[in-house]
């Protein structure tokens, strides 16, 4: 039981386990109590000399009662506010003063005694208007102190302070880098196009990176889930002179192109820590949806449309998961500890439901013939690509038009899900029976979109007759993670020749069975 | 229909397990000042209305309740 000095009713405002005090009765101080709440407010009155002697005369009861309770138990006082009076004067500052001597001295007992913690009450009455705190009628039928209206709210705020004073915090914030840390995407824009740092947006990631930095200080670890090359990030780090977030500050990550869930364990098996101390940020709707599926236990809250919106997403993220009564020197050194030992396995392990996670989004593939509409797109495409590309050749749309006249077969991809339309996301281009280029934009990578995507064009061209294709894989620095993919698809390399790879696949003998969740439409 | 919601919110405030008709201040134990309180605000929260202290001082059984919410329009 927790027992509650208070000078108005407040019954209503506590869970069960909370008994009360007469109505500014410190006469009676249990012993049996767990704890003790101390939650007294300006008394209505109108005479504001009067009101302030009054107040300080309550910061006496709370040292009396403090010194009456034993080192042993806890006791959390809540501030005083500004919830009613009206002085007459602009110069009488009697109750202004008043009251913050009151919240003073408990600061001051505090010092002194390290079993009191003080609540700011101010955190929660400035969520509201003035005229909403209390309910006169309510006032005057049973001297309700605070509007019964703002029960709920009050409960909420209030068990979340007292498990700030338990020290009950996260521990972990795992980041997606392309548009969560930055703005843009790293594989396609490049380490000085990536947004960070100078106008709108960048400076609103800069301003989030500052922050985090900040919060890292406080003793709560940064790492990286992302899909990219590592290299890129490695060198990004290095060069980008705009970003605050650096290798360093980072005690784990897992940059690469395995599933987020596999990532995320394996960061936390690293680090020792607990999954339901983890808190995921990406601003990927199905990556969310993924982690939130597959670990119910880390915390995954939406991410912001807008990055003028991340340093409200800052705040809550604070104080729904990291704000703690108080840092101690122990929070700190910890966080070194966590990047000392961090060491850095990279296998890519396979999530063992992944196949469900995949049903549940409702994959849509439109494979289309090129035509006079996406033939910009699959030429902008060609031009932007970098990291899933697996020859790299760069073409204008008065190339592509040359190719469909020359008698090339051009298909582009679309991509839809449960979370929305990706839009045209892909293409490949044939050149007789060689597979010229085929490419896929990063956005849509992690489903495993690419197999079923070359399948279904590997199905058509069988059904066309053609028995055998020829394809190539000619690495650049971007294109590392499909330097294996005409492997995986089943082509044998035929030869290699100064870095690049020859294929080669018989049509017929080869499985191409797609997974039955892909629904595909070919037009 | 309005009965029922009654007995309802009643049922919800006073954390009771059964319910009927004849609850009232003497047969409800939950049903003390502080109780009368959260049934008032429980009350203006699912009807929508404002209470006045004059009626919630006259609102001791379920019948009183009754007879007060249909002086508001409430049926």
């Amino acid at each position: 039981m927790w027992f509650v000095f208070r000078n108005h009713t407040i019954e209503r405002f506590f869970p069960k386990g909370y008994a009360f005090s007469g109505y500014d009765d410190i006469s009676v101080i249990p012993e049996n109590a767990e704890g003790y709440l101390w939650f007294y407010q300006i008394p209505i009155k109108f005479n504001q000399g009067v009101i302030a002697a009054e107040i300080d005369d309550y910061a006496l009861k709370a040292g009396y009662v403090l010194s009456r309770i034993g080192i042993a138990k806890q006791m959390v006082a809540l501030t005083m506010e500004w919830l009613y009076a009206v002085p007459f004067a602009d110069d009488d500052h009697r109750l202004k003063r008043a009251i913050a001597n009151y919240n003073e001295s408990l600061f001051l007992l505090a010092e002194q005694y390290p079993n009191l913690k003080v609540i700011d009450f101010n955190e929660f009455t400035r969520q509201y208007a003035i005229s909403d705190l209390i309910d006169w009628k309510y006032y005057f039928i049973s001297q309700m102190g605070l509007n019964p209206r703002l029960t709920k709210d009050f409960k909420d705020w209030f068990s979340r302070k007292m498990d700030e004073i338990a020290l009950k915090r996260k521990k972990c914030l795992v980041f997606d880098l392309d548009n969560t840390l930055w703005g843009g995407v790293l594989g396609e824009d490049g380490i000085e196009g990536i947004r960070i740092g100078g106008d709108y947006p960048g400076n609103a990631f800069s301003n989030f990176q500052e922050a985090l930095l900040e919060l890292s200080k406080s003793g709560v670890i940064l790492t990286i889930c992302s899909k990219n090359n590592e290299r890129d990030v490695l060198e990004a780090w290095e060069k980008n002179p705009f970003l605050i977030l650096k290798k360093e500050h980072f005690a784990a990550y897992r940059i690469n192109w395995a599933d987020k869930v596999t990532n995320i364990k394996e960061i936390a098996e690293e680090l020792n820590i607990g999954l339901d101390s983890m808190v995921f940020i990406d601003d990927q709707p199905a990556e969310r949806e993924f982690v939130r599926q597959m670990l119910p236990m880390v915390e995954v809250p939406e991410f912001p449309n807008q990055p003028y919106e991340l340093l409200s997403f800052f705040r809550s993220l604070v104080e729904d998961y990291f704000k703690v009564y108080s840092v101690t020197e122990e929070d700190i050194k910890k966080i070194q500890q966590y990047r000392a030992n961090a060491s850095r396995a990279q296998e890519q392990k396979k999530y063992g439901d992944f196949n469900e996670f995949l049903r549940s989004l409702d994959i849509q593939l439109t494979v289309e013939w090129a035509n006079e509409f996406n033939i910009p797109r699959i030429a902008q495409m060609t031009q932007k690509v970098n990291q899933f590309n697996l020859t790299t050749h760069r073409y204008t749309d008065a190339e592509v038009r040359q190719f469909l006249r020359n008698g090339w077969k051009i298909w582009c991809l679309s991509v839809a899900d449960c979370f929305g339309n990706n839009g045209i996301t892909g293409c490949i281009i044939v050149n007789g029976q060689d597979i010229d280029s085929l490419l896929l934009s990063c956005r849509i990578l992690g489903k495993e979109i690419e197999f079923a995507f070359v399948k279904t064009v590997l199905r058509i061209m069988k059904g066309n007759g053609m028995k055998e294709i020829t394809a190539s894989y000619i690495p650049t620095a971007k294109n590392v993670q499909v330097a294996e993919f005409y492997e995986k698809c089943g082509f044998s390399l035929i030869s290699e020749n100064e870095g690049i790879k020859y294929y080669k696949l018989s049509l017929d003998a080869s499985n191409l069975d797609i997974a039955d969740y892909y629904h595909i439409t070919i037009k | 229909m309005m009965e029922e919601k009654i007995l309802e919110v009643l049922k919800n405030t006073f954390g009771l397990e059964e319910i009927d008709m004849t609850i009232s201040q003497q047969t409800c134990e939950a049903w003390d000042s502080m109780g009368q309180l959260n049934l008032v605000v429980d009350l203006e929260e699912t009807f929508d209305i404002c209470l006045e202290p004059d009626e919630i001082g006259q609102m001791k059984n379920f019948d009183d309740i009754v007879r007060i919410l249909k002086t508001k329009g409430l049926e």
